[in-house]
């Protein structure tokens, strides 16, 4: 197991981000298994988990983990723990049926973390993927009882929580990975470590441009069949006033961070970690705009000021939860030479070279980039409707040389188990993770009180 | 399977008008039109309700997703007859919900509504309590996302084992990824609307549905069966 502190540096150069994603050698399931390798052969290598939240985050992140080539030669899922019995008793079932053929299939269940961490001495890790509120206590508890932690992002949905993780982490001298899973993605590591900055193929950075669009279909309340409703003294000792709070914890104020946190954290954090700085200054609105009885925005848009070593960079992010037209999810950084789309759906990610840039045609040729089809001519063509003399000239349009058709969370799980091994170092710790959100506790307060907040280390650091 | 002339499908689009909005009968989800000269099979439909990011369904021939209530034409008289009917199912352990579930009239999206079974091939088996003609099953996997199941296959039988005197009404194993035979139906997307599968008046008292996984994940799910038939004499 791991001794924190001597890591292994993870960096992805073309052959590996070809290898790992899949686009030269076909299968794309390769990722992560010869890193954990090492951990097969005696049963008592393998890492004893528990899942502290069996809703549909830990059902997603349990997936991914169960397709992980071996899987159950190298971790064995000894608890889980949920206040509800519904998610608990599922959660159970699929370990159960994960681990048919090993010993102690079932694994333990319980209601309360603390008297799982009472009776799990053998423990090593917890993934934690409760609400957002419970992230702070669930992981200190489970890090000052020697476990290491995933905990699903964000950290917390206070500030002031997140800076306990940080705290908590570095006394315990455990690991702590935050759920930032792109940080792990092939896509990502290789986009700004090679292109980025090995390349610089933007040329300077200047804006950047994300978003997350969501239907009001896609957005409404989630349903449950009342008959398995929780007893109501049992979800008031665990903070809930009722089952549709229990249910709908994103909605609620003291419970979650609301949009800006569910879905925007993912994609300001990748603002943040390729800029490689954070943000002087944020300014954003929201409203009530559909939802009207969801005590936080249901939709927010909002702006950074960043001063880079390049120069100034002004971001743009906005989170809809009434439309999803638009282009879908991504983050867009655009610069004076080139402009990289990039999501975890390979359909929005795409590379664009500014016509007075640089030919990228040895990058072509070195098989950094592929060139797509043509581009359709500038204003559509004949009769497009735009006015040429306005119009720049298409850009070029490619993209990367293959793509990751894994589970988006595996790579990020794999790597927080390579790093309980001592086998590499983790790709978003608890600290790391904190200085790119900490910007992010800072969007609702702009927004509530309509005004531009400069940041400053007093709001930034842990 | 039976297939209507264009002319009656375009009077099956006029039916559909007259339907309930939360009722339907027949059409483009369905696989044929049903019988000639019927009446529209009606059920209940649950409201939308899409949850979460939605994942790519990279399977060939996909139909599109259904955007309206299916319309389907069956004898006059045809009658529900799975309500809350015993089922069985190659899974001894559910990993979410029961089987109950399968039959109990509840077709909602969320959590609680659905029963999940492991991956490999699975299926469910409704035991109708008495052999008997089957005019269509609608059926509803899961439709809080938008994803396809693989190797659906429907079958009607006296034999609970299904070892002989088997009809196949649905297949859409289009490479016998399951190993009992290639299907010619297509694959199709998951809607609050279900899928109504013609039976065309097979007669048994079993009906088995299979699948193996789906576009999303591994494991298979079943939100409610219906079986519509003659009633039992």
């Amino acid at each position: 197991m791991v001794t924190p502190g001597q890591p292994r540096r993870n960096t992805l150069d073309r052959r590996g981000f070809l290898a790992r994603a899949g686009g030269a050698v076909g299968a794309g399931l390769v990722l992560g298994a010869p890193s954990i390798a090492r951990a097969a052969g005696s049963p008592n290598d393998k890492i004893q988990l528990a899942i502290v939240g069996f809703g549909k985050q830990g059902r997603v992140l349990f997936e991914a983990l169960s397709s992980v080539p071996d899987i159950t030669r190298k971790v064995h899922f000894r608890a889980v723990c949920d206040i509800w019995d519904y998610n608990r008793k599922g959660g159970m079932a699929k370990c159960r049926a994960l681990q048919k053929d090993q010993p102690d299939a079932l694994p333990n269940g319980y209601v309360d973390i603390d008297e799982m961490l009472a009776k799990e001495t053998g423990l090593d890790a917890a993934i934690v993927a409760t609400p957002d509120f419970w992230h702070a206590p669930h992981t200190i508890r489970c890090l000052e009882a020697g476990l290491h932690v995933y905990c699903e992002k964000m950290m917390s949905n206070t500030i002031e929580g997140a800076r306990s993780m940080v705290e908590a982490m570095e006394r315990s001298g455990k690991l702590c990975q935050i759920g930032h899973q792109r940080r792990s993605n092939p896509r990502y590591r290789y986009t700004l470590e090679q292109l980025v900055r090995g390349h610089a193929i933007c040329g300077q950075i200047v804006n950047i441009n994300g978003q997350w669009n969501r239907s009001v279909n896609a957005s409404r309340d989630i349903g449950y069949n009342p008959k398995l409703t929780i007893d109501e003294e049992r979800l008031r000792r665990y903070g809930y006033d009722s089952m549709h709070q229990f249910m709908n914890w994103r909605t609620y104020r003291d419970l979650s961070g609301g949009p800006i946190s569910d879905l925007g954290a993912h994609q300001i954090d990748i603002f943040n970690w390729f800029l490689g700085c954070r943000p002087k200054a944020v300014f954003a609105t929201g409203g009530h705009s559909y939802f009207k009885d969801r005590e936080h925005f249901d939709n927010v848009m909002t702006t950074f000021d960043y001063d880079t070593p390049q120069g100034e960079v002004r971001a743009f992010y906005q989170v809809l939860t009434t439309t999803s037209a638009g282009g879908g999810y991504y983050e867009s950084f655009m610069g004076t030479e080139g402009t990289i789309n990039i999501s975890e759906r390979a359909a929005f990610t795409n590379i664009y070279r500014e016509s007075s840039a640089p030919s990228w045609d040895e990058l072509i040729a070195r098989g950094y980039l592929k060139r797509q089809a043509a581009p359709a001519p500038a204003g559509g063509g004949a009769g497009g409707g735009a006015i040429a003399s306005y119009e720049s000239e298409a850009p070029e349009a490619y993209q990367l040389p293959g793509e990751l058709n894994l589970p988006p969370h595996q790579p990020h799980l794999v790597n927080f188990l390579d790093a309980v091994r001592g086998e590499a170092e983790l790709t978003c710790d608890a600290r790391h993770a904190f200085e790119s959100e900490a910007p992010i506790y800072w969007v609702n307060p702009s927004a509530r009180e309509k005004r531009r907040i400069e940041l400053t280390s007093e709001h930034l650091d842990a | 399977m039976k297939h209507l002339p264009a002319s009656a499908t375009a009077l099956l689009g006029l039916l559909a008008c007259a339907c309930k909005p939360s009722e339907s009968a027949g059409g483009d989800s369905s696989t044929g039109a049903g019988t000639p000269g019927g009446v529209p099979l009606v059920s209940e439909l649950p409201p939308e309700l899409i949850e979460g990011t939605p994942k790519p369904m990279k399977v060939p021939n996909l139909e599109p997703a259904a955007k309206a209530a299916p319309e389907f034409l069956v004898p006059e008289g045809t009658t529900l007859l799975s309500a809350g009917k015993p089922v069985t199912s190659s899974d001894d352990f559910p990993l979410i919900g029961d089987l109950t579930l399968v039959t109990d009239g509840d077709k909602n999206a969320g959590e609680g509504y659905f029963v999940e079974l492991m991956d490999g091939l699975q299926w469910v088996q409704i035991d109708l309590e008495q052999s008997q003609p089957i005019e269509a099953v609608w059926v509803w996997h899961f439709h809080s996302q938008k994803r396809a199941y693989h190797d659906v296959i429907v079958q009607v039988s006296d034999d609970p084992e299904f070892a002989s005197g088997v009809t196949t009404v649905f297949n859409n194993d289009y490479d016998d990824s399951a190993g009992m035979g290639k299907g010619g139906d297509r694959p199709y997307v998951e809607t609050r609307f279900g899928k109504v599968i013609d039976a065309g008046g097979a007669k048994g008292r079993y009906v088995r549905l299979y699948s193996q996984g789906n576009t999303s994940n591994q494991m298979n799910h079943y939100i409610e069966v219906e079986v519509h038939g003659a009633p039992a004499s």
